[in-house]
């Protein structure tokens, strides 16, 4: 009975520290972007290069970064898939004529600042990165 | 049609260059991999090379730049390098060129030399690092005869619709223009050496076609079509009687090539399926001598079926089963291909990639050629293939 709470505790902890990982990812937008939401299907197909406008017709550019936690989370809630293969996918766009690759930027302050100045773009960080000059678009 | 095309892109370059302020507003990248395979192969030889005593012979580079100064406009070429066994190893070719007009997501356009964008993995087919195989299914995507069908000299009208959202999207293709064939093409090479008609002009035509995908509401599968008609010509074939070199034509009756075929990814799983058929007809005249005249007829019906998993980040294994028959030949090894292949790729970075696969073949109808077969066929052919590629 004892094992069988500790094991029960255990799995209710990793839970909850999964999701609050999960959370911890925000997306930005530009502030010239009306939308103060976008739906999992719609930003798959933003950052996977399948669509290159919301469902209001406004033309979004995704922003990406390069590596890092913050990036394999959002890969994994969103995407579906590791950074190799979804670089690969990207790439067969390129190399296919169908696309170009979308920015690659360094570091949460980096994507920051490049979605604040830049219209149309949309990007994803930490929610305890400074976010100022942005807007967060929930994700539904 | 190809005269048209190069001077619209060469008009949309013109434009792009000649409205940019600075490189900058150009948003101008550079992208490009290359790779180098080893090929050994049991009781026969094959693609042209001396696999049989292994062979380094396959290696690939491809340059990409391209250009978006406008949120609906992006301008591009590709060049590449190919080397595979006696075929190609001495010329850049051109993959594409063109101007891509996006509207919106239900509208775009692109002209120019154009991927064709029909069958499942058509357009990215010679793009080693977009997947795991390195060798694509030989019934339906043969490494020798490729060049034939991965672009055109036309234009290309796509986007998505979704009329309702339960029901999924629908993502549409349409596609026409002059096809490609140049005189050292694979196809031409191979087929020149199993026929007394040679074609040194190479061959062209037109074609047209349509893919429709259907992006399911069942996340991960997507089920999808392709029609493709076409009719080519060449304007000079010889034929060596003997005793004297004669010349003619050749052109083709209009052919059908259609694929369907299926495809799930959920996780680290994806499996896929496909079935083609092409079928075509045509002859070969000589004025000066009608008793040289020849016509041919092909139908070719293949399929197979793929699943890959993966394993770990950098490692991902695959296998499938590829088939294909043509039911113009006679009832010997010639009239197929059954090819088992078990695959693996290790991703070392974003950059650097290894590909091993090892394939079990049965019949001699795809990738054979006579010039490095030349005491036959065996009808069984163990193939094992490395390949490592990088990319940026």
């Amino acid at each position: 009975m004892k094992r069988l709470l500790i094991g029960f505790l255990t799995i209710t902890v990793a839970l909850a520290y999964a999701a609050h990982a999960q959370a911890q990812v925000i997306v930005i937008a530009n502030p010239g972007v009306k939308a103060a939401e976008i739906s999992k299907g719609d930003l798959k197909d933003i950052f996977t290069g399948a669509a290159t406008s919301l469902p209001d017709g406004a033309r979004v550019v995704p922003i990406l970064l390069k590596a890092g936690t913050v990036h394999e989370e959002f890969l994994k809630a969103y995407i579906g898939k590791n950074d190799t293969t979804y670089r690969a996918g990207w790439r067969s766009l390129v190399f296919s004529g169908q696309a170009s690759m979308p920015k690659s930027l360094d570091n949460d302050a980096a994507v920051v600042e490049f979605v604040a100045h830049n219209s149309g773009a949309i990007g994803y960080i930490s929610s305890s990165s400074p976010h100022e000059g942005v807007k967060v678009l929930a994700v539904k | 049609m190809k005269k048209w095309t190069i001077t619209m892109f060469v008009a949309a370059l013109a434009a792009v260059t000649g409205a940019a302020q600075s490189l900058d507003d150009l948003n101008i990248q550079i992208h490009g991999y290359a790779t180098q395979g080893f090929l050994y192969s049991t009781n026969n030889n094959l693609f042209t090379t001396n696999s049989s005593s292994g062979s380094p012979a396959w290696t690939e580079a491809v340059i990409n730049i391209t250009s978006q100064p406008y949120p609906k406009l992006r301008v591009g070429a590709q060049g590449r390098y190919e080397l595979l066994g006696n075929i190609g190893g001495t010329t850049l070719s051109l993959d594409w060129a063109e101007a891509d007009y996006r509207y919106n997501d239900k509208l775009g356009m692109r002209f120019g030399k154009v991927k064709t964008p029909d069958a499942l993995f058509n357009e990215v087919q010679d793009i080693d690092p977009a997947y795991i195989w390195s060798l694509l299914p030989q019934s339906i995507y043969p490494l020798t005869s490729r060049n034939s069908f991965l672009s055109h000299y036309g234009g290309v009208a796509y986007g998505t619709l979704q009329p309702d959202k339960r029901l999924g999207k629908l993502e549409y293709r349409v596609f026409g223009g002059e096809g490609v064939d140049v005189a050292n093409d694979p196809t031409l090479t191979l087929g020149e050496e199993n026929s007394p008609v040679q074609l040194p002009n190479g061959w062209t035509g037109t074609l047209y076609g349509g893919t429709l995908h259907w992006v399911t509401p069942l996340k991960g599968l997507m089920v999808g079509s392709s029609d493709l008609a076409y009719q080519y010509w060449s304007s000079l074939a010889t034929l060596n009687t003997g005793t004297t070199t004669i010349n003619g034509s050749q052109y083709s009756w209009p052919c059908q090539y259609y694929w369907n075929y299926a495809q799930y990814e959920h996780d680290k799983v994806m499996v896929a399926g496909e079935y083609s058929r092409q079928q075509y007809a045509g002859g070969t005249t000589f004025p000066t001598d009608p008793s040289a005249n020849s016509t041919f007829r092909v139908d070719v019906r293949a399929w197979y079926a793929m699943a890959t998993y993966r394993l770990a980040s950098k490692l991902i294994a695959g296998i499938y089963d590829s088939q294909s028959f043509d039911h113009q030949q006679p009832l010997q090894p010639v009239r197929y291909s059954k090819d088992w292949a078990i695959s693996g790729r290790y991703d070392f970075n974003t950059y650097l990639y290894l590909k091993a696969e090892q394939h079990f073949v049965d019949g001699t109808a795809l990738g054979y050629d006579a010039n490095t077969n030349a005491g036959g066929l065996r009808t069984t052919t163990r193939l094992t293939l490395l390949k490592m590629g990088v990319n940026f």
